[in-house]
């Protein structure tokens, strides 16, 4: 499965929550995919989408906060999660789109071939999914029980072949209008 | 900086409105992390960035919040002020405390602590130096900064060998 249909997939349950999505293809994607006023696009400061994710999730208790990570991010800042996994927030959904390569600077290979990012969630404290194909994905979409999080969802993605066009919208109008989404 | 005025200084900022309190542990700020504890008011982060993240989601969410952090930990943070404060234009309180500020200091202080100002000024961060006499109108000065949408720093200093 590639990344644009796992986000369709997933963008069929989120509808108008709040999605933080971490700098590179991913925003792209989600730009192009699924483009709505509660998302924020962090175009850069790699590594620190979960980490917003859960500075909106403490504040929000009563919206779900989905992260859309990738594997290099979530790996650039680890830390993040056993600070999740301290504080527990039960609103923040924390996926990772794992293809196991930095795509946007030309698919040099992370470490997450090599190690077990579900089971180190599991490890601090995060009730975890790991999906491998649409079907999967699917099935995990439909039985998933929000509120309950944090929820760690690592979904297998292949490389993208359609590089996606950047974000047209400016920092600042990004900022305000998810600002403006969330009260 | 005297126990009493770091406890006085957080409650001030608490009574200003300022809601969420994120960072890493510093010595020279440990009366002031120690209220804030006391208070269920503070978040420990892994590292300085992770807290800027933190806070920033809160500041999204409309919930003013500080920073704080060893000046070490400033540097840590220089790419993240660059990227993400900055470019969204996010604001921020930052409280850092200044080790290197004397240069009987312990070594691994010294150079930060000397290209601190110089740092903070290639940020177009602006800045005020708390001491027992002016921490109140600087850390009014710094709730006014918020109220506009800019984001400034508060420091304290090392300024005796502990």
């Amino acid at each position: 499965m590639n990344r644009k249909k796992a986000i369709q997939i997933i963008a069929k349950i989120i509808n108008d929550q709040p999605i933080i999505s971490a700098n590179g293809f991913i925003s792209r994607e989600l730009f192009n995919t699924y483009e709505k006023k509660s998302n924020f696009y962090m175009l850069g400061s790699m590594g620190l989408a979960s980490s917003i994710g859960l500075g909106v999730a403490l504040k929000n208790p009563k919206k779900t906060i989905y992260v859309f990570d990738g594997d290099g991010n979530i790996l650039m800042n680890l830390g993040s999660m056993t600070t999740i996994g301290t504080i527990k927030p039960k609103n923040l959904v924390h996926i990772i789109f794992d293809n196991s390569i930095h795509e946007s600077t030309g698919g040099q290979p992370t470490n997450s071939k090599k190690i077990d990012l579900g089971k180190i969630a599991q490890c601090v404290n995060y009730k975890t999914f790991v999906a491998q194909d649409e079907k999967e994905l699917e099935k995990i979409m439909k039985n998933i029980k929000f509120g309950k999080g944090p929820i760690l969802l690592k979904i297998k993605i292949s490389k993208t072949t359609k590089i996606e066009k950047r974000i047209s919208i400016e920092p600042t109008e990004i900022r305000s209008r998810f600002q403006k989404s969330i009260i | 900086m005297k126990k009493i005025i770091q406890k006085k200084i957080f409650n001030y900022l608490l009574n200003k409105k300022i809601e969420n309190f994120i960072g890493v542990p510093d010595s020279t700020l440990k009366y002031f992390i120690s209220e804030g504890i006391k208070r269920k008011k503070v978040i420990i982060s892994t590292r300085e960035e992770e807290a800027i993240g933190i806070a920033c989601g809160m500041q999204l969410s409309n919930s003013s919040s500080l920073v704080f952090m060893q000046n070490a930990g400033f540097a840590n943070s220089i790419g993240t002020i660059a990227s993400l404060v900055d470019l969204y234009k996010i604001p921020l309180i930052f409280l850092i405390g200044w080790r290197g500020y004397l240069k009987t200091d312990a070594p691994e202080h010294l150079k930060i602590g000397k290209i601190q100002k110089k740092l903070l000024k290639a940020l177009d961060l602006q800045t005020k130096i708390l001491t027992d006499e002016n921490w109140e109108k600087n850390c009014n000065w710094a709730t006014q900064k918020i109220k506009k949408n800019q984001s400034c720093v508060i420091i304290i200093r090392r300024i005796q060998d502990e």
